[in-house]
């Protein structure tokens, strides 16, 4: 068997890291890309389907109504403000602040969900009206999954930051968070584009 | 403040000490353990031994579909056979595809990269370790829920693939196919979980040293199919899970025509998966076959560059390929052109890695073990396969030979020639890794050799079957048709394959009955696998190896060169950065842990009770609130001296 020879030391490498050079990063932009090329599927579906019909959404079916969905894409757009601030406190790992945007991310990331409820119903057909509502259905309810496992992520780490003594490599979570966060609001801009401004295009 | 305890931090150039690698291998392994009996094999988070757990689960699979092989082999040897009716044969092919594809061949594959990628690259274990665990018991509800269904007639009947109409609402009620379309959603989370878990490890936990150009091969390989596994099971995930199940449970219409729906976008949906799954096994099995080749050719191998762009122009090609499984519906002229003509262009990154093996292996005198006589098994098999390949990328001839037997010799010389044969060859070669044991080598040459005929018994007569027109997925014929013999022929051929695989497990068994003799690097390899002990110690690496070049065992003849410093109280792996692998941070490393059992149940919970009804998505999504809780909370222990690097400017904490 060979022998080692200590060629240097690791000793004064940091143990906590942020952004690209942290492995849960990564990992989270793994999971991203799976949903966000899930997500994209699922609208190519939705647009393979448009070809079985004349008109789109069907005649009997009105356009997905735009007030709520508007409204609460400004939510969605707004909520990023408390995101980029909780990262930024996280990587100055200041805790006090960190725990402040925290509260402000969960509401803001609550008030979206709330408002997905209606959301679904502004688009004026039931998942088994048709292929049209299915897929609509499906679009929509697919990205609500993601909100919910962020809204779980975001109440999760802002719950413990309050009940224990969070461990320093937590303020790489929070700005994991945050980024996933980004990624939930990005992939809604398309899908809002696509499912309610879309069919008075397509 | 005291300083955490670390293994050896020495000036350069300093042999350690016997002492001080004994000292620094006896506080690892404390830290590294796990809780032993039964609570240890739940909690479990060692990447071995789940790699290994998933190797022996996915053989099983390997038999079961087997036996459902012979089942259906005994029922055609004979026309107007009465063994088998028709409605257990249904189940019975469904089963074998669903099982062979799902079950054996993508997670026995995975299992390898997620066994050997750490090792092979020099890391402690995986980046993900919890999420591993994850997708092991998520695979073990998908394994345990189909083979129960099928145990109380519930078994799946509806084709691998579940073509709609035939799988809709309409034409299959009962839950047959909702069994299937959530069998392959369990199979999905853990592949998806596992093909994270490679790319991050293979990206950020490389041994310092390990640049880009000096991935070894099978990583590159599981790399790639990582990458695949990430674009193309979203796909099936997408059609089984978000449409299919959906159109069945709560009257969706995805697939009814009557409302809008598309039968012809099951299939381009599930083939977009489909067709890349078939590389998702190939490529590893491609990437196991090099450094048998280097090993017992005694040579470096010839064209490392082109062999890896060849794997990643491979899984390009891979995508842009699955309508040539659709020649039989109606696709427009200028789309079957072109799917004909990438389909016979990736036959050539293929042929340019096979011609960089027969350079390596040219004038060299192959030491002919059992690994590399599967390799050359492979070549020959998997040559015959590519051929058929090619043949049927001709929409003129597919079109005759569409759901015929020709294609079922296909895809079986594909799959065994190109993914079981390297896969055997390769169970050869690392089980001294992994289990400290060399495979008797008299019960591995009859095993090949009898597998070898018997794969070519079996699949060549179906060629000439298929081109007389006999059609897949028929229980019986009628003996005018004059099919008998050949059918005969091929049920023989299926026996002899029964028969070598049945020696491979009494050579497995009487193998591990032996006191181990393999030594760390029994076959003189120069991967890094081969620097740890046989089986590996549940760190892998007492220290970090520092690569100097692509073979490290065969150029570096002294010493092997390491970094110190780690710390011993905790797991702690190094992170390097991507390209260069330079030494970057040190992370800690999570403990076992009961919650991703938890949450695999409760994936059960939501999957297989949707089935059911809805309320019980409702109850499993309410019981992972608490997993997911416990994994955060037991990952969130408060601990000191962290150094920190951050973006903006912040004193270190040590």
């Amino acid at each position: 068997m060979k022998t080692f020879r200590a060629a240097g030391t690791v000793g004064e490498l940091p143990t906590v890291t942020f952004g690209n050079r942290s492995l849960m990063w990564w990992g989270t932009l793994g999971f991203m890309v799976i949903e966000g090329w899930t997500s994209a599927l699922i609208l190519a579906a939705y647009l393979y389907l448009r070809q079985n019909y004349d008109s789109w959404p069907p005649l009997t079916i009105p356009y997905p109504s735009l007030l709520i969905p508007t409204i609460n894409l400004g939510f969605f757009l707004l909520s990023i403000v408390p995101a980029i601030f909780a990262a930024r406190a996280a990587k100055q790992l200041d805790e006090a602040r960190v725990k402040r945007w925290l509260i402000v991310q969960c509401v803001a990331c609550v008030i979206p969900l709330v408002l997905r409820w209606w959301e679904l119903w502004a688009l004026n057909a039931r998942w088994d009206t048709n292929a049209y509502g299915s897929a609509a259905w499906t679009i929509v309810g697919f990205h609500t999954s993601l909100l919910v496992l962020d809204v779980i992520d975001t109440l999760g780490l802002t719950l413990f930051y309050f009940l224990k003594q969070m461990p320093v490599k937590a303020f790489s979570d929070v700005a994991d968070n945050s980024f996933y966060w980004y990624f939930t609001v990005g992939a809604w801009v398309v899908i809002y584009a696509i499912v309610y401004v879309g069919p008075r295009i397509l | 403040m005291t300083r955490p305890p670390t293994d050896r931090t020495l000036p350069a150039d300093v042999t350690i000490s016997e002492d001080d690698i004994a000292r620094d291998a006896r506080a690892l392994g404390v830290v590294w353990s796990e809780p032993p009996g039964f609570w240890g094999w739940l909690t479990t988070v060692d990447h071995k031994k789940l790699g290994k757990r998933l190797i022996v689960t996915s053989f099983l699979m390997f038999l079961a579909g087997g036996i459902e092989a012979a089942l259906m082999r005994a029922q055609l040897s004979r026309p107007e056979n009465s063994l088998i009716g028709p409605d257990r044969y249904n189940q019975l092919f469904t089963t074998h595809g669903t099982t062979m594809m799902f079950l054996f061949a993508v997670p026995v594959m995975t299992a390898m990269g997620l066994y050997f990628v750490p090792l092979m690259v020099g890391a402690r274990t995986l980046a993900f370790p919890r999420l591993n665990a994850f997708g092991y018991w998520n695979y073990v509800v998908g394994v345990v829920f189909l083979y129960v269904s099928l145990f109380v007639n519930m078994g799946p009947d509806t084709g691998w693939f579940a073509y709609v109409p035939l799988s809709g609402p309409q034409y299959s009620p009962g839950h047959r196919v909702d069994v299937w379309a959530q069998v392959v959603t369990f199979t999905e989370i853990s592949a998806l979980a596992g093909a994270v878990n490679v790319i991050v490890t293979a990206f950020k936990m490389r041994a310092p040293g390990m640049t880009v150009n000096r991935i070894p091969i099978f990583v590159w390989s599981q790399i790639v199919v990582a990458f695949m596994i990430v674009f193309a099971m979203p796909a099936v995930a997408t059609a089984s899970t978000l449409m299919l199940a959906t159109d069945r449970a709560v009257t969706m219409h995805w697939f009814n025509p009557a409302e809008g729906g598309d039968a012809l976008l099951w299939q381009h949906i599930f083939w977009f998966f489909g067709h890349p799954e078939v590389y998702i096994i190939f490529l590893p099995a491609m990437g196991m076959i090099t450094p048998i080749i280097e090993t017992f050719c005694r040579r470096k191998v010839f064209g490392y560059t082109p062999i890896v762009m060849a794997n990643i122009t491979t899984a390009f090609f891979a995508f842009g390929l699955w309508v040539h499984h659709m020649f039989a519906t109606p696709i427009p002229e200028l789309g079957q052109s072109l799917f004909t003509a990438a389909s016979i262009l990736i036959a050539i990154p293929t042929g340019i890695q096979i011609f960089c093996w027969l350079a390596t292996m040219w004038m060299s005198r192959p030491q002919l073990t059992v690994p590399i006589l599967f390799v050359l098994g492979f070549l020959f098999t998997f040559v015959n396969g590519g051929i058929t390949g090619v043949m049927l990328a001709s929409v003129a001839f597919d079109k005759q030979a569409h759901d015929t037997f020709f294609v079922v010799a296909h895809l079986h010389y594909v799959l065994l020639g190109g993914g079981v044969m390297p896969l055997f060859g390769a169970i050869y070669f690392w089980f001294p890794k992994m289990t400290g044991r060399l495979l008797g080598e008299t019960l591995g040459k009859w095993h090949f050799w009898l597998f070898t005929i018997g794969v070519n018994v079996t699949f060549f007569p179906m060629h000439i079957l298929g081109l007389e027109g006999m059609p897949r997925r028929m229980y019986t014929y009628l003996e005018p048709t004059g099919w008998g013999p050949l059918n005969l022929v091929a049920s023989i051929g299926a026996a002899t394959i029964a028969v070598s695989v049945l020696l491979f497990l009494i050579n497995v068994i009487a193998t591990m009955r032996r006191a181990p003799n393999a030594g760390p690097n029994p076959w003189k390899s120069s991967g890094l696998e081969w620097s740890v002990a046989s089986p590996p110690p549940s760190y892998d690496f007492l220290y970090a190896p520092v690569v100097e070049s692509r073979h490290p065992l065969w150029d570096t003849t002294i010493d092997l060169p390491v970094l110190t410093g780690f710390r011993t109280d905790r797991r702690e792996v190094l992170v390097t950065t991507t390209f260069s692998a330079e030494p970057d941070s040190r992370h800690e490393h999570p403990t076992p842990s009961i919650w991703p059992f938890y949450l695999a149940l409760c994936m059960g919970v939501v999957f297989i009770g949707s089935i059911f009804s809805p309320w019980f998505v409702l109850g499993g999504l309410g019981l992972s609130i608490i997993g997911l809780a416990g994994w955060g909370w037991s990952g969130t222990k408060p601990t000191h001296h962290e150094r920190v690097a951050t973006p903006v400017a912040v004193p270190e904490r040590a």
